[in-house]
């Protein structure tokens, strides 16, 4: 099958949320620009919006919030370790995207977005903050809505078809590579500017349930964007900092938190305790969870049961008809409901690397722009510290607007790629004869990144994960075989999701204290040191060596004096573990066994046996 | 797909009397999931790639489509 070129100016990489709207504003900004959306799915629908959302998790607008708010609820949570410019340009832009999304889904104000009676959006609490900053949403079609406009607007979509390299030249952006998972055909395109929009890394730890795509996030978000930025020798920061969400338990849906606490609910442990002071899922709030299980007071739920009927009926009709659909057939298969105290169990299942809700990704600026020439990022894996769904429209808003203008001043890039090589080296996992099932490869690495880099996170179990890592590496990654380019993809999902535990492991190895409560709950160093106050870790590629590097930089001066701290503490306990066992080199030999051997033979020990009486 | 590639196990399920074989369900699964079967209807090809969204139930006209239970292993 021959190879397409493509010429493009702009190339989304996945059209996601933030890729979307990142075409939508490329076309606004230069129509004539040739803008290219490639994703893993049909952009209709994939993605972590494709079945519809209910809610922006966090705006600023009149009447309710400022963009101050959103910068001090932002400080809070990320502790300190946050460019404040880019929490503004949030709050600033939310506003706009409300709009936005009323016009291209054609609904009224009340209709999308409820209104109060002066005719302003109306905000609800939910962050640690005193001012109201989530907006409710009726949005089971907009991911659809967004699809038709970035089609109406001449963009190419290359459904189906991810991004499997990205290229440089001289430290710019060159092209993309990316194959169609159903026929094969593979495409080279060339283009100056490239947005990546490829959401978090989903598939990351292992759910408990042992169900591979049972995950909180979009499971077509493996990390591709987090490896490839880094390849390309774009810096990385937070990675120490991984996404612990509280789920519903098994279902690992979102437990509805952010839809039940504003309507009364809460949470409680297995004693029927309230043990949270607040529902806003942060770091603190997730060690207060971890807790409880330590103490022995786990199962916790979400309580409901004490709430009237109209506001049940209310929330079963809002949970069960948006975003994760098939939540309320769950509980009907566990005989659950929502007037029972226990219905809704919770649980940490799995750990994600995400800046959607928590804060690790590519290192960008207010306008998107990456430390590589060309580069942009937004969404999930730009790391705007808990931006949700709002951040990835308003970045990739931003994204869209710059690419489109670097690009109409950038030199045409020459593309100088072995694609025949290249081809065939992608596709070696479904010509090699033989070789070891992908998803058992998979399960393999999402279970040891589970065991051995969960917070509380312990140094030996970290280092014993990077020799997992160079381990898979060298002997399973050559070996693993695909029947088909369905599958073929999941080769690339298994690289980048390694790739990502070696940079979320160092990082964390990297950042000697604990910060952002059970986030980066470090065992060795169970307190936060302010040293680290107000410095990112960062990764990073050297091109020359092709070694992992890691660093600190300083995060952008303050320009807003808010606290940057949650009320809470690390618990006590005796964490003075030492550096841990490290193993002998293998060729090391046990005197004491040599001397064994040699006295008593390779036969059963004769202590083993039990003494005749004589 | 590993282990039972048994019929039994798929959790997205057809109401063959009502489905015309349009192939909206297959087009739109945002896992590529689904392909249709040599009778034209659809069956859960890649089975352990479904997120149990609901996105083909959601894009079925005909209301033929429908996700029977959750995957056992979440059940
Ligand atoms: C279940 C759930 C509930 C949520 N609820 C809320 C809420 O109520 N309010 C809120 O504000 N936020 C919510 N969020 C968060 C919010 O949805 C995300 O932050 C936001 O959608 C992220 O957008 P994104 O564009 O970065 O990622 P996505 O929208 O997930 O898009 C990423 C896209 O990249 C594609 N892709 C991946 N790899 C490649 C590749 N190699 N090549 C090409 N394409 C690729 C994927 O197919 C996908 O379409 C929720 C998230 C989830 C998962
Ligand atoms: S969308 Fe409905 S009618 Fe069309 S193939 Fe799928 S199940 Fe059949
Ligand atoms: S539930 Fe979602 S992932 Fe599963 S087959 Fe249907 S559309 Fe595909």
């Amino acid at each position: 099958m021959a190879i397409r070129r493509i010429e493009a100016d702009v190339v989304v990489l996945g059209g996601g949320s933030a890729g979307t709207f990142a075409a939508i504003k490329a076309k606004n900004a230069n129509p004539k620009a040739r803008v290219v959306v490639l994703d893993k799915g049909p952009i209709e629908t994939s993605g972590a919006i494709g079945r519809g959302m209910d809610a922006l998790n966090i705006v600023s607008v009149p009447g309710y919030g400022t963009p101050e708010d959103v910068v001090e609820a932002l400080t809070k949570v990320s502790e300190g370790i946050l460019d404040q410019d880019l929490a503004y340009t949030l709050g600033q832009g939310t506003y706009g995207v409300i709009k936005d999304l009323e016009d291209y889904t054609g609904r009224e104000p009340g209709d999308l977005f409820p209104v109060d009676e002066n005719g302003n959006y109306k905000c609800n609490y939910l962050h640690p903050t005193n001012k109201p900053l989530y907006l409710a949403m009726d949005g089971e079609d907009i991911k659809r809505a967004l699809a038709r406009e970035v089609r109406k607007l001449g963009c190419t979509v290359l459904d189906r078809t991810p991004v499997v390299r990205l290229f440089t030249e001289d430290g710019k952006v060159t092209g993309v590579f990316a194959f169609n998972i159903r026929t094969g055909q593979h495409y080279l395109i060339s283009a100056p500017a490239v947005i990546i929009t490829s959401g978090c890394v989903g598939k990351f730890g292992m759910p408990r349930d042992g169900y591979l795509s049972g995950i909180y996030e979009f499971p077509g978000n493996t990390g591709e964007g987090f490896s490839l930025a880094y390849h390309a020798g774009a810096e990385l920061v937070n990675m120490e900092c991984f996404q612990t969400n509280l789920l519903m338990k098994d279902f690992n849906g979102p437990a509805c938190g952010y839809v039940v606490i504003p309507r009364g609910g809460y949470g409680i442990n297995a004693l029927g305790e309230k043990y949270w002071s607040h529902g806003y899922w942060s770091g603190d709030m997730f060690l207060a969870v971890w807790k409880e299980f330590m103490e022995g007071r786990g199962p916790v739920y979400l309580k409901l049961d004490h709430l009237p009927e109209e506001t049940i009926q209310g929330l079963e009709k809002i949970l069960w008809g948006t975003e994760r659909t098939v939540r309320g057939q769950f509980h009907k298969q566990r005989n659950e409901n929502y007037r029972c105290w226990d219905s809704v169990e919770q649980g940490m299942e799995e750990i994600t690397l995400c800046s959607g809700h928590s804060m690790s990704g590519i290192f960008v600026n207010k306008n998107t722009e990456t430390t590589v020439k060309g580069l942009f990022a937004a969404g999930d894996c730009a790391a705007v510290p808990q931006q949700y769904l709002p951040g990835a429209f308003v970045f990739g808003g931003i994204a869209g607007r710059a690419a489109a203008e670097y690009a109409a001043t950038a030199k045409a890039p020459k593309l100088k790629v072995d694609v025949d090589n290249l081809w065939k080296e992608i596709r070696a996992p479904l010509d090699r004869p033989d070789g070891l099932p992908v998803d058992q490869v998979e399960t393999k690495i999402r279970t040891k990144i589970s065991q051995y880099i969960t917070p509380p996170k312990s140094d030996p179990l970290m280092q014993k994960m990077l020799w997992w890592i160079e381990r898979m590496r060298r002997e399973d990654v050559p070996n693993i075989k695909v029947r088909d380019y369905h599958d073929m993809i999941k080769a690339t999902e298994v690289q980048s999701i390694i790739d990502c535990a070696e940079m979320a492991t160092k990082a964390s190895l990297f950042r000697t204290e604990s910060r952002w409560g059970l986030s980066h709950y470090r065992l060795a160093y169970p307190a936060r040191d302010p040293k680290w106050d107000g410095k990112y870790c960062v990764v990073k590629k050297n091109l020359d060596t092709n070694e992992m590097e890691l660093s600190s930089k300083d995060v952008q001066k303050y320009k807003w004096d808010y606290p940057n701290r949650l009320e809470y503490d690390y618990p006590e306990m005796k964490h003075d573990l030492g550096k841990g066992f490290t193993h002998p080199p293998n060729d090391f030999n046990d005197p004491w066994i040599v001397e064994k051997v040699d006295r008593e033979g390779m036969d059963i020990p004769k202590r083993m046996f039990v003494k005749k009486e004589d | 797909m590993s282990g039972c590639d048994c019929k039994k196990y798929e959790w997205v399920k057809v109401d063959k009397s009502k489905c015309d074989g349009c192939g909206n369900c297959v087009e739109f699964c945002p896992r590529d999931v689904l392909r249709l079967d040599n009778q034209g209807f659809p069956y859960m090809a890649y089975r352990d790639d479904c997120w149990y969204c609901d996105v083909c139930k959601f894009m079925c006209q005909l209301d033929a489509i429908e996700l029977e239970t959750v995957p056992y292993l979440i059940r």
